[in-house]
């Protein structure tokens, strides 16, 4: 639906950007609009901006994008590692090129963040399937993908959960209600009109997508087990009230000159984590030195 | 990886709209996955999932282990006994955490949460009962024995509310840990005397790698003739302002080295006027009602008799006293999280006698099983303390590695079990989730409290793979066998970095004991697949000792991320280890059925495996559905979802 407005002020927009200083420490974390990287090449400084100033970052990208450079690639095998089987016995051309993008794109994105290469790290699945860097839980990732889109998103608050769809796909409202509409939101889009209905349908399905993303729970979490004020755009029970004490905060953005509706869930757990993310800057100096003490004199 | 385009079949999907369930209903069955699928497939969504599922295969079910063998009532040490005792007259004390008339309640420790302040009554209920008590020496006139015994005294405290358990609370014992360890016997006679007269202390933490707000800043102790001058500001400490002692880790050389930072132990009524500023109370999301607030000293005096053990010596104590701290928080957030599993089984089973719905068998199956490895673990690091004080330092930096993270994965399995229910916060019956999310983090200290016991075991992994591994001696049995009597947990003894590894030698020797039971061709018993999965994880040791000993003796190399990562699949051996010695220590005694029967060990050692991505086999007929027969009974029969199957107040 590429004549309809994307950006009505009290749907779309995210939070407003604020930098990291002036935020108040339990302040909920803010997400930044996500990044073009067509390419290994980057930008990733957008990536560590994001990181540093609102402590998450997403990248989008097309996998025919990243296909030429993963062809090129000479260390695919340690690149892809525990999931260089799976890539070599998917036979679907189109499917195998897409998954290996797709682990491209998180390895590269997560590699940025850790400012390590992206063949130095093993990524892995937990038992829900959500992808994460094992030992390495400064950063939590989450990918999503749909036609030709690919999203990676990366954080250092707490979890972090993306869908993408495309923009013009069409909700039935009326087939769709009962299997993702809490009664508060069945309400709120029952009095839209037909093309903001569906548009708003469309941002809550990948609203409630990211956040179940984020937690891992997938298929798992059902959409009429919780809902989201569609003004406010925040977390809210089925009965209404608010759901969240702030610690989540989403957004949603069309990317790809509006062809695609991206949808984040962030979640800060108020620790405020260091902005440095490296992994080689993780382990305490001191306190490996007094291991290696001990190893030597014991 | 699956990308297809489904046919999408309208008639299967349902039409109207969600309805609101009365707050303490019964999650009914639907939404299934499959609709979930159906709506994916109505927008022609391509869906990835990577989550392999481990159906059950036909096959014979399990046999009981040939040892088991019924035994007479449990012998229980007289030390344990009388801790028992304390903790099930706390728990009684406390009260029915359901109850929202009892003060003591879930429903009034969440609405203390809410309003941003510790749980006034409920804390004096605990001074009442003399629990500062039990962070004493009993050798300085307090009740601590063991590290072990402590847990069970706290677990009633951690099961009600985890904020409460540390701001009431264990951070005094996590700072006067380091009198106990090298203090004099004054700076000892002193501290006890202020715990047992229901006091508290501070630890006031140096700055480590990646530091988040608790662990960021530190303090200068500039050394003079007759003490240290004391300078530097830090935010966030548990109870600055109410504690009657601080201890400080502070730096007292400028290098980043074993011997940069020193212990002091601070009374704050000795400082002089104008150089300390108690700093303003600091709100934090999690552990809402714990008092966090900052520090400054400007130029403060403080005497040479302030110094805990050596001049430089902190980090050597950190990292000694720090190792109870991370066998004891992982033990009682699995208390914390059990009270979250009884919340989700209350939310799909229709009253006490009712069946749960059987579409949340697994999620609940899985945690119950998690529970019991984490406290498998978490139970024979915390033993160890008190039996092999000298070794156990790997050990405890894995189960703190290990145990807060899997059971951040249970409780979001469980947020989806509650559904709806998991956003009634203040709810006695199910407000524990939102809580536990929030205040877990804290406990554990995230990414900042693994990256520090990483920095411990990573160092060690080169010389574990030479020295330790498939040649160390098992440890002795009574670290497992319940009611053992054991030590008593000194400080002094606890040491650094021994380079011996016993628990690998418990997971080497179990396998070796339970492979004649190995199928081979022959029936798929619940004990061959245990012996299966015990061999899978001694290759993963040995895959692990032949990367470890390719790791390069440079300081350079224990920062490369693949040499990070080992300390990742080392720690996940060690939790498969604790988990096989304990079962077979149970499995001999007999005593409880379901403990020596290998169904909770098969599925708690798959599911771990399957987090390292190594395969592992289908897990055998019936171990699902005998887990589910004693989750239903300990829920209905209200007892603790761990090792203990305690009876709770209700």
């Amino acid at each position: 639906m590429p004549d309809q407005p994307r950006t009505a002020p009290d749907a779309y927009a995210p939070y407003a950007p604020r930098t990291a200083t002036d935020a108040p420490r339990t302040a909920p974390t803010r997400i930044a609009p996500p990044v073009h990287v067509p390419g290994p090449q980057g930008p990733w400084d957008e990536v560590h901006r994001g990181l540093d100033r609102f402590g998450s970052a997403v990248v989008y990208a097309t996998w025919g994008e990243w296909l030429p450079a993963a062809l090129a690639e000479p260390g695919l095998r340690p690149l892809l590692g525990h999931d260089w089987q799976r890539y070599r016995g998917t036979a679907d051309a189109a499917i195998r090129y897409r998954f290996l993008t797709s682990r491209m794109i998180i390895k590269y994105t997560a590699a940025a963040a850790l400012r390590t290469g992206p063949a130095e790290f093993d990524l892995a699945y937990k038992l829900g399937g959500r992808p994460f860097i094992r030992g390495l839980d400064q950063i939590d990732i989450s990918l999503s993908h749909t036609d030709d889109l690919i999203a990676v998103g990366v954080c250092r608050t707490g979890r972090i959960g993306v869908d993408v769809e495309p923009a013009d796909r069409r909700m039935s409202f009326e087939l769709l209600r009962g299997h993702m509409c809490t009664p508060a939101e069945h309400a709120e889009l029952a009095r839209m009109s037909g093309e903001r209905q569906t548009a708003e349908l469309l941002r809550l399905w990948t609203l409630k997508e990211a956040y179940t993303k984020a937690l891992g729970q997938g298929l798992q979490l059902g959409f009429t087990e919780f809902g989201f004020g569609l003004r406010s755009g925040g977390l809210i029970a089925p009965d209404g009230t608010p759901a969240g004490g702030g610690e989540w905060a989403f957004a949603t953005h069309p990317v790809l000159a509006d062809r695609y509706l991206l949808s984040t869930a962030c979640h800060d757990t108020g620790l405020d984590p260091a902005r440095d993310t490296a992994v080689h800057t993780m382990l305490d100096p001191a306190f490996m030195a007094a291991v290696e003490d001990a190893l030597t004199t014991g | 990886m699956g990308v297809a385009t489904l046919v999408v079949r309208t008639d299967q999907l349902r039409t109207g709209y969600g309805t609101a369930r009365p707050r303490g209903s019964v999650r009914p069955e639907p939404p299934s996955p499959v609709t979930k699928e159906l709506i994916h497939a109505a927008m022609a969504t391509t869906t990835e999932t990577t989550a392999g599922t481990a159906a059950a295969v036909p096959g014979p079910v399990g046999t009981a282990h040939g040892r088991a063998v019924p035994a007479g009532p449990p012998a229980v040490a007289p030390e344990e006994a009388a801790a028992l005792a304390r903790a099930a007259r706390l728990d009684a004390l406390l009260g029915d955490p359901l109850d929202p008339a009892n003060p003591h309640g879930l429903a009034e420790l969440l609405a203390a949460d809410t309003r941003g302040e510790p749980p006034v009554a409920t804390e004096q209920l605990l001074t009442d009962a003399r629990l500062g008590a039990e962070f004493v020496p009993a050798e300085f006139g307090g009740r601590l024995t063991r590290a072990d015994l402590l847990a069970k005294v706290l677990r009633p405290v951690f099961r009600r509310d985890v904020a409460l358990g540390f701001g009431y609370g264990i951070t005094s014992l996590f700072g006067t840990a380091a009198v106990w360890a090298a203090g004099t016997e004054r700076q000892r006679a002193d501290t006890a005397g202020l715990l047992l007269r229901g006091g508290r202390a501070s630890i006031v933490h140096h700055e480590v790698a990646h530091a988040n707000a608790i662990l960021r800043d530190e303090f200068t102790a500039t050394p003079g003739r007759s003490g240290f001058t004391l300078s530097g500001r830090k935010d966030v400490i548990m109870n600055a302002s109410r504690s009657a002692a601080w201890v400080v880790w502070a730096r007292t050389a400028p290098e980043r080295g074993p011997r940069s930072h020193s212990v002091l132990l601070l009374d704050p009524a000795d400082l002089p006027a104008g150089t300390v500023t108690r700093l303003p109370r600091v709100p934090t999301p999690g552990m809402r009602g714990g008092l966090f607030s900052g520090l400054e000293f400007t130029g403060a005096p403080v005497p040479s008799s302030a110094l805990v053990g050596r001049p430089g010596e902190g980090v050597a104590l950190a990292l000694r006293t720090f190792q109870v701290n991370r066998c004891l928080i992982p033990a009682l957030a699995v208390a914390a999280a059990d009270t979250v599993l009884h919340s989700a089984v209350r939310a799909v089973t229709p009253g006490r006698g009712g069946r749960t719905v059987r579409r949340w068998y697994k999620p609940l199956t899985g945690v119950f099983a998690d529970l019991l490895a984490c406290d498998s673990m978490a139970t024979t690091a915390l033993r160890a303390l008190s039996l092999l004080p000298e070794r156990s330092h790997v050990l405890a930096a894995a189960v703190k590695y290990v145990v807060p993270d899997l059971l951040r994965e249970d409780l979001e399995a469980l947020a989806s079990v509650l559904g709806s229910h998991g956003y009634e916060h203040r709810s006695p019956q199910y407000g524990s989730l939102d809580k536990l999310v929030r205040d877990l983090p804290v406990a554990g200290l995230g990414h900042t409290g693994t990256a520090a016991c990483q920095a411990v075991i990573v160092p060690q992994l080169r010389s574990l793979a030479e020295r330790s591994w498939f040649s160390a001696e098992e440890p002795p049995p009574a670290l497992f066998r319940a009611g053992a009597p054991l030590p008593v947990l000194d400080y002094r003894l606890l040491g650094i970095a021994s380079g011996d590894d016993f628990l690998s030698a418990t997971l080497a020797g179990a396998a070796e004991r339970l492979a004649p039971h190995r199928a081979d061709g022959g029936p798929v018993t619940d004990l061959a697949v245990l012996a299966e999965l015990a061999e899978t994880f001694v290759n993963e040791l040995r895959g692990l000792r032949a990367r470890c000993l390719r790791i390069p003796e440079t300081r350079e190399a224990l920062t490369d991320p693949a040499v990070v990562t080992l300390s990742d699949r080392y720690a996940l051996v060690l939790a498969a280890a604790s988990v096989l010695g304990v079962w077979e220590s149970r499995s001999q005694d007999g005593r409880d059925p379901f403990l020596a029967d290998p169904a909770w060990a098969v599925l708690a050692l798959t599911r771990l495996g399957r987090r390292m991505g190594i395969p592992v086999p289908e897990l055998p007929d019936g171990v699902l559905d005998r887990m589910l027969a004693e989750l239903s009974a300990r829920y209905r029969d209200g007892r603790s979802c761990d090792l203990d199957g305690l009876p709770l107040a209700r």
